[in-house]
């Protein structure tokens, strides 16, 4: 069986691998900080003291502490780690949450976009490269962490009644009367589509005011805690490719300071989401994974301007990967003492994005469709240390 | 039925009566100003008894499939302007009897600047502007760049002669303009520029060409380097001194515009004939026309948008609707509404802050975007291709039309201000059929509209009825369809 659906929680900026997966409580302060590490319900299996939920439920998420590339700049790192390709070619190719959403749609029919970003776009390149628009991420604004979340578009403005509603329907249909009909399928489709999504249940999904209290508190009453409670709700719905876009990584400056708010948020938000999702039995077809295009400098740079701080890093960072046929409780790769250099089974993000490709059921060799006249493979080769078998349950 | 004929003369006398004038304008070329004033006056029509309703199609359609002057108005302002008329322009329009308001309304939009703003729009997305990712041209470059296209444009250069100069100018990005046609390129390797310029100028698609003549093509671009200077993102473009007796882009212009002349034309004719009649392939005359006249664009433009089949209906005429240009469409939205537009220049540093008065199409930088233009399909400008425009219609432009909180209140600050609403009701539906649609009411259109506000209970609903009329309006697909 493979996985139906993909929560990718993408730490825009690159996160430091020391203050996340892949802590060094051994090495010097001028690498640590002088912070500690934590043990975990899997023995031997440790994580950085800002994580202490994690810590209760690594036993569902795997880490990977090799990931490694060569781009120190956020666009060109962010597009290798999205699309699994070098920036220069001549095409623009699309990122991994419009490909699954291309590929799953062929068996999702729900009337959600088969691809939802919450809340913003990456905005540094295409998220559809040259994929058409069908599969553009639906762009959902506003904030989860309010009272009333809207998402532009989903519900009617203004208060209408449902009879409202409907005889305003009404009236447009008298006033639509261009041509022929049957001239416009696209157009009429479309338009049944947005009314059924309208009437239906699809807007519902984002009314996080469904959940209990208990549930909004369990995941943090924080923009990261009610993004991914959403991104649960759309799991559930059977939304084949959920991003979270997650700003606020690029601790160039108070690296310390912003490291230990940003992951008092994320711990609680991850943690729960997994907890949920295993127990809601959802785990075993959701992959959940979390990364940022690269990681940070791993000696703290305590000279001005940085006065403390961490730079771009991509030649050893980390990430998590959990469900939909990823084992939990494995670390796949080793760092040096620093967690500076990738010593064992380095993970390139061709390898890293095939992997997921696979559990979703698609071929990472197979053909990607695109309308640049062109014979394209959804990715280059995997290369010989291969995609994550190791930890496929 | 000689009742309902009559009912069409009034309207066919202005227009097909406009039609025969250009009827002699030849598709080759002839100057049109020669046929002014040739048109044989018909005699008024004698006045009828109260005739039956002429069918909904009389307001897109003359019986012979021809588009009536209201539908013609919006056309070319579409596709001339990258506007709708002003309810003013359309009604001047559909109201003059001047046999040639066709011919000056042409002339008129194609020496006017939103002509040239419109046109170098297009030009920037097959010549791929932007500052980011994968083009890398960075802001200043972009500007300096924008600002030639448009004056080519602007001042109808021959394209022969632009070619010329995209392929042999040389020098810094900020100042020599046309030295940007190498850099914007995904790949700076001879064989980047020429799979781009392979695709700009003869429409080819290097990936499908023989190996051999990829070989030939790149062997053009072997010498073109880029150097930085210290000036951040300045760049010098200049040839290799070290082979001077080897091959140069100067050569690749040659062979263009000599052997290659033919097929460089139609590349050109091709993306006009798409532009304005949704053609996949380039019209043999319309490329004898553009080599007639010297490589140059508004002859072509003209002698299309005078020519028989541009004038044809969408409804049964045969020409083909296409959902209007993202850009195109988030302009006619804000000057209907008053809506402010929501620019995103996330990248790069430093960001670049745009007026939300600014119009869409004026956006010089393709990276500089906002989420209706994102919603709306605008194109990357990546590979040049135009099928990175994306025009189809997906739920999700559907479901923002519906629903957008933001575009309804701005349509209440039209509908619901006192001075439009001190009108009877039948007056305001036809101001807002004219201000959306360029055209009024039908009769059988006003009677349904009357009657079902008539049979709205009073209250909300009822006071609601012209914003509600006017939200119907901009969700037809007459409006969002060029047709």
């Amino acid at each position: 069986m493979s996985a139906k659906s993909v929560i990718e929680l993408w730490l825009w900026g690159g996160p430091s691998q020391l203050e996340t997966f892949d802590p060094k409580p051994n090495a010097s302060p001028d690498y640590n900080n002088g912070l500690k590490a934590i043990d975990t319900v899997v023995p031997g299996m440790q994580v950085h003291e800002w994580w202490p939920n994690l810590a209760k439920c690594t036993n569902l998420c795997s880490f990977i502490r090799s990931m490694t590339h060569p781009h120190f700049g956020h666009e060109t790192a962010t597009y290798l780690m999205q699309t699994g390709r070098n920036p220069g070619g001549g095409d623009v190719y699309p990122a991994i949450g419009a490909v699954v959403a291309m590929m799953k749609s062929k068996t999702y029919s729900g009337d959600l976009p088969p691809f939802v970003i919450l809340t913003g776009a990456k905005g540094r390149f295409s998220e559809v490269g040259f994929l058409g628009d069908q599969y553009a991420p639906l762009v959902t604004g506003g904030n989860p962490n309010t009272q009333k979340f809207v998402v532009d578009g989903f519900v009617p403005p203004g208060g209408l009644s449902q009879k409202e509603i409907e005889r305003r329907f009404d009236l447009l249909s008298r006033i639509d009367n261009f041509g022929k009909p049957e001239a416009f399928g696209e157009f009429i489709e479309t338009g049944k589509k947005a009314r059924h999504v309208i009437e239906g249940g699809a807007a519902r999904t984002f009314d996080l005011s469904q959940e209990t209290n208990e549930m909004r508190d369990r995941y943090g009453r924080t923009w990261i805690g009610q993004s991914l409670l959403a991104a649960r709700r759309l799991v559930e719905f059977g939304v084949p490719y959920i991003t979270v876009n997650m700003s606020g990584w690029d601790s160039h400056k108070r690296h310390f300071e912003t490291m230990k708010q940003r992951t008092a948020d994320t711990d609680k938000a991850i943690a729960a989401l997994l907890c949920d999702l295993h127990e809601r039995k959802l785990l075993d077809q959701t992959i959940l994974w979390v990364s940022g295009e690269f990681g940070r400098t791993t000696k703290v740079d305590r000279d001005p301007p940085w006065n403390g701080g961490r730079n771009h890093y991509p030649r050893c960072f980390s990430a998590l990967v959990a469900g939909g046929g990823f084992r939990g409780g494995c670390v796949v790769g080793e760092s040096d003492e620093t967690a500076s250099k990738v010593v064992k089974r380095p993970v390139s993000p061709v390898d890293f994005l095939g992997s997921i490709y696979e559990l979703c059921g698609i071929d990472p060799d197979g053909p990607m469709p695109n309308n640049v006249g062109k014979k394209l493979t959804i990715l280059p080769p995997e290369s010989s240390e291969g995609r994550l078998r190791e930890i496929y349950a | 039925m000689t009742n309902t004929e009559d009912i069409f003369d009034l309207s066919r006398r202005t227009f097909i009566g406009g039609t025969a004038a250009f009827a002699g304008l030849s598709l080759l070329g002839a100057q049109p100003q020669k046929q002014k004033g040739k048109v044989p006056a018909k005699g008024k029509g004698k006045a009828q008894p109260p005739a039956p309703e002429p069918p909904q199609s009389a307001a897109w359609e003359t019986p012979s499939g021809d588009a009536t002057p209201a539908v013609l108005v919006r056309r070319l302002f579409l596709d001339l302007a990258g506007r709708i008329p002003t309810v003013a322009e359309a009604k001047e329009f559909v109201n003059s009897k001047d046999a040639s308001k066709r011919l000056k309304l042409v002339e008129k939009l194609l020496d006017a600047d939103s002509f040239a703003d419109y046109w170098s729009m297009r030009f920037c997305d097959i010549l791929r502007v932007k500052s980011e990712f994968p083009i890398n041209l960075w802001p200043n470059a972009v500007y300096v760049y924008h600002r030639r296209i448009r004056s080519f444009v602007k001042d109808d250069e021959p394209w022969d002669a632009f070619t010329r100069a995209l392929l042999t100018s040389s020098g810094s990005d900020f100042r020599d303009a046309e030295a940007n046609f190498f850099r914007a390129t995904a790949r700076r390797t001879p064989e980047g520029m020429a799979e781009v310029a392979a695709l700009t100028f003869l429409g080819e698609e290097y990936a499908e060409l023989p190996e051999a003549k990829q070989k030939e093509y790149a062997k053009y671009f072997g010498r073109v380097r880029v150097k930085n200077t210290r000036e951040w993102k300045e760049e010098i473009v200049y040839l290799d001194p070290s082979d001077p007796s080897g091959p140069t882009p100067a050569a690749f212009a040659d062979y263009l515009l000599g052997p290659a002349r033919e097929k460089f034309a139609s590349a050109f004719v091709q993306r006009v004939d798409w532009w304005m009649l949704g053609l996949e392939k380039p019209l043999p005359e319309h490329v004898e026309i553009f080599k007639k006249n010297g490589f140059r664009l508004k002859p072509l433009v003209r002698a299309i948008a005078l020519s028989k089949a541009y004038g044809r209906g969408s409804v049964t005429g045969g020409f083909p609707c296409r959902r209007i240009d993202a850009e195109v469409l988030d302009d006619m939205l804000c000057d209907l509404t008053g809506a402010k537009r929501d620019f995103q220049s996330i990248a790069p540093e430093p960001f670049t802050f745009l007026p939300p008065e600014r119009r869409s199409i004026l956006i010089e930088d393709g990276s500089i975007t906002s989420a209706f233009l994102l919603l709306f399909g605008r194109p990357a400008r990546d590979s040049g291709h135009l099928s990175e425009r994306h025009n189809e219609v997906t739920a999700k432009q559907r479901l923002f039309l519906y629903n957008s909180g933001k575009l309804f209140q701005q349509i209440g600050r039209i509908t619901d201000s006192r001075g439009f609403r001190n009108r009877a009701m039948r007056d305001i539906v036809h101001d807002l059929y004219w201000r959306f649609l360029s055209r009024p009411a039908s009769p059988s259109e006003e009677k349904m509209l009357l009657a079902h506000f008539n049979g709205l209970p009073k209250g909300n609903e009822k006071w609601r009825f012209p914003k509600d009329v006017a939200w119907s309006l901009l969700n037809t697909r007459e409006f969002l369809y060029q047709h």
